[in-house]
């Protein structure tokens, strides 16, 4: 008898685990990420193991889950230089160049431990399916699958502060769970309008030994965009939004 | 050479600045950065010096060279500055782009050349329409080395496909619409080139007004273009192309443009010169591929249907190589200049043959050199054979520079394109400054 109620508080005490909806834990990360709809500056520093840093600054916007773009502000080499995604479509502007390129997720334009993707990164709930969801102490783990072959990483492991339903840490892992990058979010702050989120995400990789890559979010507010500027023929001319 | 020295010591000076802002602290993101002015100012200069390996055997070089022999090599100092500036102010803006080229050679001493490569005015009432009008480069098609599709642009170099290009005077239109379905953008880019006494003169036929235009589509995730150009300062044309992803690391394109009536001047085996007007087809396929280790490979096949076949080309040297004889036999030079108007014209042009393979490779920052990118290019005339081969070596990790050492080997038997050309190799480093 004892066995029979150990197992039925056992399972009751396991039930919210298996009665948590990921999809809506994951869509409402997103959301405590960034308004659906917003602009953002961005500071990109790509630290090499002897310390040297090099910096890059974005203007970004984005709108609803799959549109997202970037103006490089500075240094004077990158400045004018934007990139756009359209789900899968990504492309690059070089103002020398005069058009932009396709340019493919994996591919990193900055050089150092971000690429593409982690740039221009979508909502997570637009690029993969949560498999299951685990409770570990004050945080939820939440594995996450691609729902394509064109996402930059066929696995996710996601672990979110369970107050907040933040992101603390997100493994980047391959189809064969190799390690890519871990992506580390830090210094949470309130940018104003109800957004609270982490200011710093780190990140490091066993592919780029003693190389860190950081991304500093200031500026971060709610502002509506019509789809005409998430369009190749509009990249030139991204500066007219700021 | 003055000049040069007070370019090289800017350059110099500047070197350090990057080494002030280091001492910065940790993770620090100063919002004066993200500030917007009403107007910005910038530029670029670049120092480069070259060493020519001449090839004295080779018909480039009797034209240029059959009265002043050279050594076995020729060095020269280049320089070039650009200054960039814009002024906005609500839907208005102005925008200049100048380019200065400065060369030194103990040859032909110094020479200075200044453009603007862009100086126009945009109005932009909304995000779905922009005016401009003014100098414009437009650059259009989506191939890397060649743009047969580009009919409003001046001449890609696919040795150099990534510099910028002087445009032409015209006024145009962005008018853009996002849709939701399979089609998600189009827009429509109609433009009015004149051409008249010192309005784009050397773009073709005087007195005339070309109207332009290119359709956009993204069309089921691919990039597809139409375009046209008729107006008689060049004959009519028309064309497409396209871009696509095939998977997160590959990604395919290609460009086809039709010319009616298109115009060359020819040569027979006996030297005779005649014009031969012929409707000519252009295409291009490409591919761009990335592997796991970051592996950049670019693979395009070029059909130039308005080039010379091998046996024009062929034509073309064995003339040369009899008003050079001439010369020497009897010190007339009427040959030559003929032989050199040819070359100022389509037989001087990079890519005049029919059929080129453009292959690249380059490797993003190995061994873990952050910012290092060594690459290889070969540009093959797949006619005659011959070929230009480029190792170069890229280095960007000083904040706005940049440091590029290559050399191109440049190959072929006589009577070939690369094999005819002034030098047997070229050795080039080039170091640049942004700010």
């Amino acid at each position: 008898m004892l066995k029979i109620i150990v197992v039925v508080l056992s399972l009751l005490v396991a039930l919210p685990v298996y009665a948590l909806d990921g999809t809506a834990l994951l869509k409402k990360i997103d959301r405590n990420l960034n308004p659906e709809s917003f602009e953002s500056y961005r500071k990109l520093i790509n630290i090499e193991p002897d310390g040297r840093k090099k910096e890059y600054t974005l203007f970004t916007i984005k709108k609803g889950v799959d549109k997202v773009a970037s103006l490089f502000l500075a240094p004077a080499s990158e400045k004018g230089r934007s990139t756009l995604r359209l789900g899968d479509n990504m492309w690059f502007y070089i103002p020398n160049v005069g058009k932009p390129i396709r340019i493919t997720s994996l591919q990193s334009i900055v050089g150092g431990v971000f690429n593409n993707s982690d740039i221009l990164q979508l909502d997570y709930t637009a690029e993969y399916d949560v498999e299951k969801v685990e409770e570990k102490g004050g945080e939820y783990l939440l594995f996450l699958k691609a729902k394509t072959k064109t996402v930059a990483y066929d696995r996710l492991k996601i672990w979110a502060d369970k107050g907040k339903l933040l992101p603390t840490k997100i493994e980047c892992l391959t189809e064969a769970n190799m390690l890519i990058k871990t992506l580390y979010f830090k210094d949470h702050k309130d940018f104003g309008g109800g957004i609270v989120r982490p200011a710093v995400i780190e990140t490091d990789s066993p592919l780029y030994k003693g190389y860190k890559s950081v991304l500093i979010y200031a500026k971060v507010k709610q502002r509506t965009f019509k789809d005409e500027v998430f369009t190749l023929t509009f990249m030139p001319n991204l500066e007219s939004l700021r | 050479m003055r000049t040069f020295i007070y370019l090289a010591m800017l350059m110099v000076l500047s070197l350090f600045l990057p080494a002030l802002g280091a001492a910065e602290g940790d993770y620090t993101f100063d919002l004066s950065e993200t500030e917007k002015k009403p107007y910005h100012f910038g530029g670029y200069v670049e120092f480069k010096p070259v060493l020519f390996g001449l090839d004295h055997d080779a018909a480039f070089y009797k034209l240029r060279f059959y009265n002043d022999p050279q050594g076995q090599t020729l060095p020269e100092a280049n320089g070039r500055v650009q200054l960039e500036g814009s002024y906005e102010k609500e839907s208005y803006r102005l925008y200049v782009k100048t380019n200065t080229d400065l060369k030194y050679s103990s040859l032909d001493g110094g020479a200075e050349h200044s453009v603007f490569y862009e100086a126009y005015g945009s109005l932009k009432p909304s995000s779905s329409l922009k005016i401009d009008a003014g100098k414009k480069a437009l650059k259009w098609g989506k191939g890397y080395a060649w743009n047969p599709v580009a009919f409003v642009d001046r001449p890609k170099d696919p040795d150099d496909p990534e510099l910028a290009m002087e445009g032409f005077i015209m006024a145009t239109t962005d008018y853009i619409k996002s849709f939701d379905g399979p089609l998600k953008t189009f827009s429509f880019t109609p433009v009015i080139l004149p051409v008249y006494d010192h309005i784009n003169d050397a773009f073709g036929n005087n007195n005339k007004l070309n109207f332009a235009g290119r359709f956009y589509f993204l069309l089921y995730d691919t990039d597809i273009d139409l375009m046209f150009m008729t107006g008689g300062s060049r004959p009519d044309r028309y064309g497409g192309d396209f871009s696509r992803n095939v998977t997160t690391n590959f990604e395919i394109h290609g460009e086809y443009a039709y010319v009616r009536y298109a115009r060359k001047t020819i040569l027979d085996a006996s030297g005779n010169m005649s014009a031969v007007e012929a409707d000519a087809q252009s295409y291009l396929v490409g591919i761009r591929h990335l592997t796991a280790f970051d592996l950049t490979t670019i693979v395009e096949y070029y059909h130039n249907g308005a080039g010379f076949s091998d046996d024009e080309l062929k034509n073309y040297f064995a003339f040369v190589n009899r008003a050079y004889n001439l010369y020497q036999s009897t010190g007339k030079v009427a040959a030559l200049a003929s032989a050199k108007n040819l070359a100022d014209g389509a037989y001087g042009r990079s890519s005049a043959g029919e059929n080129y393979l453009y292959v690249r490779f380059s490797q993003k920052e190995p061994f873990d050199i952050l910012y290092f990118t060594p690459s290889l290019t070969w540009i093959l005339n797949l006619d005659d054979r011959s070929y230009s081969l480029t190792p170069e070596l890229l280095y960007t990790g000083f904040t706005n520079w940049e440091m590029r050492f290559r050399t191109a080997f440049i190959a072929g038997a006589r009577n070939t394109e690369f094999g005819e050309k002034q030098n047997d190799y070229r050795m080039e480093l080039r170091v640049g400054y942004y700010f």
